[in-house]
């Protein structure tokens, strides 16, 4: 058995590292390469709670609850890819003789408090109750005396209450909660620290992952993170899944209904605790069996030298620690700290009025706060984007859009004819757009292109407008047509008084874009003469610049 | 148990009384409940998800259903002018021994003008009902002292509050989305206090009360986010408006008071003003706009700031259709040049309102 798990583990492992590695336009074809974001059960399941949705494919989630309610936490030890690193890395690292590895692997209580960290996450993102919940007796009323409900009587005020509750949860969805599982799920931050801090670590050696080396900002705090979960596990073996993991304390609470569990067989256990040698999941196998920590990894099975142990369908109820060993109190309070923490940092400023140019969502994105009601912070957009221009935010976009994908063109710009990060993005945060949307032909020619933003001259340091230098690169590579950056001819006297003909740039705001390859292209390298900052992108009212773009009929369903 | 024990065994055995629980097969009863319970528990939980799956991708995203804006408006009898202009004297200071007297004694003007006007129009009840709600639309943008006739005078408010209430209505509901800070607002043009006081219900912008209204116009092609919690539900609607200088659409009377309504990013609209205000005929249908002329705000609007922009005007002008009522303000009263005004010739063009017409208009005076 456990030869099978390391088959399937390694399989999973392998899956996991040639998506990830084919995420890339050379190879991405039509693979399903955001398959791990989406079968992650968290991201259904918060998702779900901040948008009241399930965004497509994350259905998978639903099936790998499915199993675990069946089989128990399976995922943890078979398929999770984080999990498997963390596997290895615990293999790697360990020096320790049979009696120390029984006393590393026995339970301790601070692994609760995977379930306090994911009860503060849910929290923030269901958020939206409280104000619902406060707003609910107003609706009902209202839809109760109102003339649209057209039963009578008792069924009169059921329907009312329903109508009246959606209304309400409806009502306070936006701007009611923000989705921050991404920190913490085992994929999200896989995927995010792959991307953003291995796999350039390994091109810089190898020169075998991408053209152009790529860089992204401050990415070494993630991989700082990475390898510093992967490096606990010499000291405490699968640190993460055991105490941090949101996904494994979810996965925990379905475990409950498996049928399936491994069970101690009281007669022939001589109490030797070498079940405990090699437990992953720190389940006490050696006694009454922790159903929501085992990892299934069926290691004590093969450990028992008296076959005491085995993975039995529906074995005595009378033998196992049903549910997580979590505290009423703990779990209260980490609800409180949900509930202040989350308007706590909304509230700091960065997404509502003092947001920041420098904040460009890729093309395709939904308004900022939907996208941070969406986005887990994978960076798969930023995996796949092809000219390195998506970064990982640190806090321009608030606390909350740590690690969120904003563009900085200096890095890199946004393909025109591109749309990959909006094929990627497993959740709906940067929604799927066709090129056909994003250049605004077509179908979509009345409602315009996808604008990111809108670029600026600063004049004091463009070369035509500043050192009677001529230049214009910027209208060079402006890729829409006409283009947005358009000249006007000026004949001025320069310094020796000779007369010399300039080409002065200028920005068209209605046909520019904001993909930044002006600002990318601008020979003044440090701070350009020509930069874009996010206003004027289409993605919602708010941001809107000129009155002729904001609006149209086709814009209303993308603004939030 | 077939297989030969340990000692150990053999004691764990016979701890257990002979019987090993580990080999009692499951019971009926454990059975039907954990794979029942599983059955329905997956079940209710694939089931939720699948219910609220999201194929197309931006379920999510889509805003609810904009809201609609009633048509407030009342027909007129035969014959009954659709402008009514109300002339009167001027109060000062000096016949009045207190402060007090002199502010109830305008306060009893603009009710008995407003009156006079309505009576004229048909009467009062012919436009307000009892049981009716009726919100009163004051311009209060800035925090200015209401002798600087940049906002709406705060005894007009409390005089229509009165004559609305007097005539049966249920509640009057005072509401503006100022550009200066609302408390202020209220606070210091004194509409405010005067609502509270003649027995509004004061309603100041929270962020809750806006929704997308559905305008469908020529610069709000769609939607726009607007102040409409008080028209939920609102009967009647009078909007009360200042007669004043604008430094972009050269005058703010009662139609660009609607603007007052609108979320932001309001400020667009700027670049396009006189396609917004003439949008304001077709979102707006009020039941009567008052336009108080008593003082008015002659340059340097929309913000004023010194008494020596404003000037006298004794009269106050009471219609039916904004269009004429502004018509008329801005020629009569701000003496400006009707071709300046290009949002009321939008208007008209686009069939929202009429001009304002001598045999439609009546002056009188109380």
């Amino acid at each position: 058995m456990v030869k099978i798990r390391r088959a399937y583990e390694v399989l999973f492992l392998g899956l996991f590292l040639f998506f990830l590695v084919i995420t890339d336009l050379r190879y991405l074809k039509g693979w399903p390469v955001s398959l791990f974001l989406e079968a992650t059960p968290l991201v259904a399941v918060a998702t779900a709670l901040t948008t009241h949705t399930i965004y497509r494919n994350l259905v998978w989630g639903l099936f790998i609850i499915a199993v675990t309610m069946m089989l128990g936490r399976v995922w943890c030890n078979w398929m999770c890819p984080f999990g498997i690193l963390h596997h290895f890395f615990g293999w790697i690292g360990n020096r320790r003789n049979t009696k120390q590895m029984i006393e590393v692997n026995r339970y301790r209580k601070i692994y609760a408090l995977k379930y306090y960290i994911l009860a503060v996450m849910l929290v923030m993102a269901a958020f939206w109750v409280v104000p619902t919940a406060i707003d609910a007796p107003t609706e009902i009323w209202h839809t109760y005396n109102g003339v649209e409900l057209s039963q009578t009587g008792v069924s009169r005020v059921f329907a009312a209450i329903g109508t009246g509750i959606s209304r309400a949860a409806e009502e306070h969805k936006r701007g009611g909660s923000t989705l921050q599982i991404g920190l913490l799920d085992p994929i999200a931050l896989t995927v995010r620290s792959m991307t953003t801090s291995v796999l350039p670590t390994v091109h810089n050696a190898t020169e075998s992952i991408y053209t152009e080396p790529r860089e992204y900002w401050q990415a070494w705090v993630v991989g700082l993170i990475f390898l510093g979960f992967l490096l606990a596990n010499w000291w405490i073996p699968r640190f993460f899944c055991r105490a941090i993991c949101p996904l494994g304390a979810l996965l925990g609470v379905f475990s409950r209904f498996a049928l399936w569990r491994i069970d101690r067989d009281p007669v022939r256990c001589t109490d030797c605790d070498l079940c405990l040698k090699s437990c992953e999941g720190a389940s006490d196998p050696h006694t009454d069996l922790r159903k929501s920590e085992c990892f299934v990894c069926l290691n004590c099975i093969e450990d028992c030298p008296h076959d005491a142990l085995s993975f039995r369908f529906l074995p005595r109820r009378a033998s196992e620690v049903t549910n997580p060993a979590v505290g009423r109190r703990e779990l209260v309070l980490a609800g409180l700290f949900g509930v202040f923490f989350f308007p706590m940092a909304r509230l700091s400023g960065g997404v509502k009025k003092n947001w920041q140019r420098g904040v460009i969502r890729p093309p395709g994105s939904v308004a900022e706060d939907e996208f941070l009601r969406r986005c887990i912070k994978c960076d798969q957009c930023i995996r796949v984007c092809p000219t390195n221009v998506l970064q990982p935010a640190l806090f321009e976009a608030g606390l909350e859009g740590l690690w969120t994908p904003i563009m900085i063109s200096k890095m890199g710009w946004c393909e025109l004819n591109c749309t990959l990060c909006s094929q990627v993005c497993p959740t709906g945060a940067i929604r799927e757009i066709s090129i056909v949307e994003k250049l605004g032909i077509g179908p979509f020619e009345g409602k315009g292109p996808v604008k990111t933003g809108t670029a600026f001259y600063n004049q004091g340091r463009c070369l035509p407008w500043a050192m009677d230098t001529s230049c214009v690169v910027c209208e060079e590579v402006c890729p829409v047509s006409p283009k947005a950056i358009f000249t006007r001819n000026v004949e001025v006297t320069d310094r020796w008084g000779a007369t010399i003909q300039l080409k002065r740039p200028f920005i068209d705001p209605v046909k520019c874009i904001g993909c930044g390859i002006c600002e990318h292209e601008c020979p003044v390298k440090d701070d350009p003469a020509v930069y874009v900052t996010a206003i004027g992108e289409s993605r919602s009212k708010e941001r809107s610049l000129l009155l002729s773009l904001v609006e149209g009929e086709g814009q209303e369903w993308v603004s939030v | 148990m077939s297989e030969k024990l340990t000692r150990t065994q053999q004691k764990n055995l016979e701890k257990f009384g002979g019987v090993n629980p580990a080999d009692q097969p499951f019971s009926r009863r454990q059975f039907a409940a954990q794979v029942g319970g599983y059955a329905l528990a997956a079940g209710a939980a694939v089931g939720a998800g699948a219910l609220i799956r999201d194929p197309w991708g931006m379920e999510g995203v889509k805003p609810p259903p904009p809201v609609r804006l009633k048509d407030y408006s009342i027909a007129l009898g035969v014959g009954r002018p659709n402008v009514v202009v109300v002339r009167s004297q001027s109060i000062r200071a000096e016949d009045h021994a207190s402060r007090e007297e002199e502010l109830k004694a305008r306060e009893d003007q603009a009710l008995a003008m407003v009156k006079a006007a309505l009576e004229t129009m048909g009467g009062v009840e012919h436009f307000i009902r009892p049981g009716d709600v009726v919100v009163i639309k004051p311009n209060v943008a800035f925090d200015k002292n209401p002798d600087l006739a940049a906002t709406t005078q705060p005894d007009t408010v409390a005089a229509v509050t009165r004559l609305c209430l007097g005539h049966g209505a249920r509640k009057v509901i005072v509401a503006d989305n100022p550009i200066n800070n609302p408390e202020s607002c209220f606070y210091k043009t004194k509409v405010g206090e005067a609502a509270v006081r003649a027995g509004a219900e004061l309603m100041l912008p929270k962020d809750s009360y806006f929704e997308d209204l559905y305008v469908g116009g020529e610069t709000i092609v769609g939607t726009w986010r607007m102040f409409y919690r008080p028209f939920r539900e609102a009967t009647k609607v009078i909007g009360i408006s200042p007669v004043k200088d604008h430094n972009l659409c050269k005058a703010t009377v009662t139609m660009k008071n609607w603007y007052g309504l609108l979320g932001n990013p309001r400020n667009q609209f700027h670049q396009n003003i006189h396609g917004i205000i003439s949008d304001f005929a077709l979102m707006m249908k009020p039941t009567l706009v008052i336009a108080d002329g008593r003082k008015l705000l002659m340059r340097n609007g929309p913000t004023g700031g010194s008494l020596n922009d404003v000037k006298r005007g004794d009269t106050m002008v009471v219609g039916t259709d904004h269009t004429s009522v502004d018509s008329w303000c801005v020629s009569k009263l701000l003496e400006k040049p009707r071709d300046q005004i290009i949002y009321l010739d939008k208007v008209i063009a686009r069939g929202l309102g009429r001009d304002w017409r001598p045999e439609w208009t009546q002056e009188i005076t109380v």
